[in-house]
């Protein structure tokens, strides 16, 4: 028995005295269970009725459970059912409207609330907000639903922290978890052999003071926290929140409606599964004479063709009206409404869209940020018009035929301080400064793989040991690792493409334990083609697996053949959370994401590296515009999400 | 080209029960997106083999005597040009078909098919497999878009690959 106020253990033999304290007083135990293949949310009668391990697999469109994963109860994020089928039924009945045989008098009978003694078991973070919201909008105002009301005070809550996400979760991004802060009774992390307990409410630490087991440790309280962290990190930001109301606002005319009205069914799935919509219309069953008329409040849809009919006419006739309107409503006048987002990033209207809407990347079309925030905050060398920092060319080593790595050695020690993905200006006498991928950074020196594609590069090249070369830098916004930590990560390069990634691969292997499995796919012209050849064996024996393409095969090779795209094809990127790293020429990468798209990796988790014409490399020059962005200060590095429609135009 | 003229080994007979053909064939990309009611007909008519490096499946021009999905290793589609030996053009990965000409008019291999390395196939004799798809239309439903899948997947890669993508383009000059 736990004495002391402080988070407790349970210990996962004991889930049971947990399950028998939530039941006293005749309450029903509810939670996810397993039913049929899906998860629901059902009574708990016993342990054994919690899906040990099974967890959930999700991305947009596509749903997958799978067990055997341990022991652990509550590693399914979430199912297509949220609480707000035991708060706000989706059918419940309000009333009855009877006439009286006799006399023909009419009576109004409302029903008054009656609900179940009832026990959350299981409530995420992001649910939590959901009932927050729903206590808001039903019974925060001056018109209450009584119902609702009488249910939620009737219902104990306990909630568990995630440690796990799933792909479509963005609570980070709403500001709703995963941390469970308000709106508790009792709060559980699970680990592998229990449950560290906190109390968030008089009742819940009534409940805490009755359960058996001990105080947590330091070490489960910080095991604990760590596996919310990692599922923070894993989730990172993926939808920009900042003036989101104002930037949807302004765009009730773009064009993007339409679009995505042409990929919408109007199926309803997304609100139905959301956990805050709370539409709802009235149905009335008579009964043969008409005498008694029971009514009932079942779940409406606004996606419904007839949601905003009236006897003249239909105010949202068509699917892109009525998507603009469920979109606005969510993020934008929800807000002027209640004064909170009508969303809380649980990722179900993802999961469940049956042609795989998403609506992260709705968002990101319809609404941009104004320029995305610039991830390097080094100020770089010699960042003004016509200065350059003098670096000398210590040693050169030829990759491929037309191809070598330069040893280049800094007095400014800041070139030195660049991110995987960042780039340098290169500037020589006679030429204009062009930019050129850090390939390698050094205790004193870095490394630039150039290819001679034209009279600048070919001076580069030609530059003896000892010249001196002019260099503005670190430059531009690289690969994001931190959104890379605790997920698998997918690695594309094609031909020089390699170079701008050998920095990041660098990184993943100095900290190898925090990342998922690594696999670099490699694509390129011919096999003496290909560059850094003996890191690539170097780097299969450091737990990256490395797999190699040709277009053309050569003398002596035995591997794969064809393009890059082919290693990928038929692999499944959607059961792990996965972020990709693709670099090469643009067609290339267009046709990458494209595939990885297909095979489970979301706009937001795919990153490419673009190459347009620069010449000054810190967005003075604007040769390197596309879009909103320049591309020097912007990029190289974007999301998909990020890039949108312009990453496959032509012309931009 | 004979079946038994192949270098290879048959598995035991555990492995050739059709049952667990059609489990084997369900595990693959190609297999994994046909009905259950194909994966069976089509066990019925499977041989599982292991082929050694350098073992001819198909010969370019030839009649096309079986359809194959690979379950591991490395095979290669090669074509001869006349003066210049063979190229091999594309490899075939796991889970991915060859052979696809066996249900195709005029049923004539398009590449010679060879193992760059100790393989495991799935094969199915051409005529057999034509006569079962001319009396299961079922089977027609199922089998012939995912081939087609196969083939337009190729056919994309092979345009992407004439664009010779990693091919050394003229530098940019600004003035």
């Amino acid at each position: 028995m736990v004495t002391a106020a402080g988070p407790a253990f349970l210990p996962r033999k004991r889930l049971d005295a947990l399950l028998d304290l939530l039941r006293e007083g005749g309450r029903t135990v509810i939670g996810p269970t397993i039913r049929d293949g899906m998860s629901v949310l059902d009574e708990i009668a016993t342990v054994a009725d919690l899906p040990a391990g099974w967890r959930d697999e999700q991305s947009p469109g596509r749903y997958r459970l799978s067990n055997g994963h341990g022991d652990r109860v509550f590693d399914i994020v979430n199912g297509q059912m949220s609480w707000k089928q035991f708060t706000f039924p989706p059918r419940q009945k309000v009333g009855e409207v009877n006439r009286s045989a006799s006399s023909g008098g009419v009576s109004f009978l409302p029903s008054p609330p009656d609900p179940d003694r009832l026990a959350f078991l299981g409530v995420r973070a992001c649910e939590l907000a959901a009932l927050g919201i729903h206590d808001r909008v039903l019974a925060g105002g001056t018109f209450v639903d009584e119902d609702f009301r009488a249910r939620r005070d009737a219902a104990l809550v306990v909630a568990v922290q995630c440690t796990r996400s799933a792909s479509g979760c963005f609570c980070t991004s709403m500001g709703t978890g995963p941390e469970v802060r308000t709106g508790h009774d009792l709060v559980l992390t699970e680990l592998d052999d229990g449950f560290v307990v906190d109390a968030g409410s008089p009742a819940g630490e009534r409940l805490l003071a009755r359960l058996p087991g001990r105080l947590a440790t330091p070490g489960e309280e910080a095991a604990a926290s760590a596996a919310v962290a990692a599922t923070r990190a894993a989730i990172g930001d993926p939808v920009a929140t900042d003036g989101l109301r104002d930037r949807l606002m302004d765009q009730l005319d773009s064009p993007r409606w339409a679009q995505v009205a042409d990929r919408c069914l109007a199926c309803t799935n997304c609100t139905m599964v959301c956990p805050t919509c709370f539409c709802t219309s009235t149905s009335i069953s008579s009964d043969l004479d008409g005498t008694v008329n029971v009514t009932e409040r079942v779940w409406d849809s606004c996606f419904n063709p007839g949601f905003a009919k009236v006897a003249g006419g239909n105010f949202r006739p068509k699917r892109e009206d009525r998507y603009r309107q469920w979109l606005t409503h969510k993020f934008a006048t929800w807000i002027d409404q209640f004064g909170t987002s009508g969303c809380v990033g649980c990722g179900r209207c993802v999961t469940w869209c049956p042609v795989g809407i998403d609506v992260r990347e709705e968002l990101a079309a319809i609404a941009p940020p104004a320029l995305p925030v610039e991830r390097a905050f080094i100020r770089p060398a010699a960042a003004t018009p016509g200065r350059f920092e003098i670096t000398t060319l210590r040693a050169s080593h030829p990759e491929t035929a037309d191809t070598a790595t330069l040893t280049l050695v800094p007095t400014e020690p800041v070139l030195l301080a660049g991110l995987p993905g960042q780039f340098v200006m290169v500037d020589m006498p006679g030429f204009p400064a062009f930019p050129i991928s850090v390939s390698r950074y050094g205790i004193d020196h870095l490394l630039l793989t150039v290819r001679g594609a034209g009279p600048a590069t070919a001076a580069l090249l030609d530059t003896p040991v000892g010249g001196e070369v002019g260099l503005r830098g670190p430059l531009g916004q690289g690969w994001p690792v931190d959104r890379a930590l605790g997920r698998d990560v997918v690695i594309v390069a094609g031909g020089i493409g390699l170079a701008p990634l050998r920095p990041l691969i660098d990184v993943l292997l100095a900290e190898r334990a925090r990342f998922g499995k690594i696999l670099l796919a490699y694509g390129a012209r011919t096999p003496a083609d290909r560059l850094f050849i003996s890191e690539l064996t170097t780097w299969a024996d450091r737990g990256i697996e490395v797999l190699q393409i040709v277009d053309r095969s050569g003398p002596g090779w035995a591997g794969h053949v064809g393009v890059v795209t082919n290693l990928l094809d038929q692999r499944d990127f959607a059961s792990r959370p996965t972020v990709a790293f693709v670099c090469g020429p643009e067609r290339m990468m267009q046709a990458t994401t494209s595939v990885l798209r297909d095979r489970g990796i979301s706009p937001e988790r795919l990153f490419v590296s673009l190459e347009r014409h620069m010449q000054c490399g810190i967005g003075l020059c604007g040769h390197c515009q596309m879009g909103p962005f320049f591309v020097c200060r912007n990029g190289p590095v974007f999301t998909l999400t990020e890039l949108g429609d312009l990453f496959t135009r032509d012309g931009v | 080209m004979a079946l038994s003229r192949i270098a290879g080994r048959r598995h035991g007979c555990v492995m050739t029960a059709s049952g667990s053909l059609a489990t084997r064939l369900g595990s693959t990309w190609f297999g994994g997106g046909l009905s259950s009611h194909a994966r069976e007909r089509l066990a019925a008519l499977a041989e599982l083999r292991e082929v050694d490096p350098g073992a001819v499946l198909l010969r370019e021009g030839a009649d096309t005597e079986r359809f194959g999905v690979l379950l591991g290793g490395l095979l290669a589609l090669r074509v001869a040009v006349a003066g210049r030996g063979t190229a091999t053009l594309m490899t075939v990965e796991p889970g991915d078909i060859f052979g696809w000409s066996a249900a195709v008019p005029p049923y004539r291999a398009t590449s010679t098919v060879v193992a760059l390395v100790a393989s495991e196939v799935l094969l199915f004799e051409a005529g057999a497999l034509r006569d079962l798809l001319r009396e299961d239309e079922a089977l027609v439903l199922t089998l012939y878009p995912r081939l087609l899948e196969s083939v337009s997947r190729r056919l994309t890669a092979t345009r992407t690959q004439l664009l010779d993508l990693y091919a050394r383009d003229r530098e940019y000059e600004p003035w």
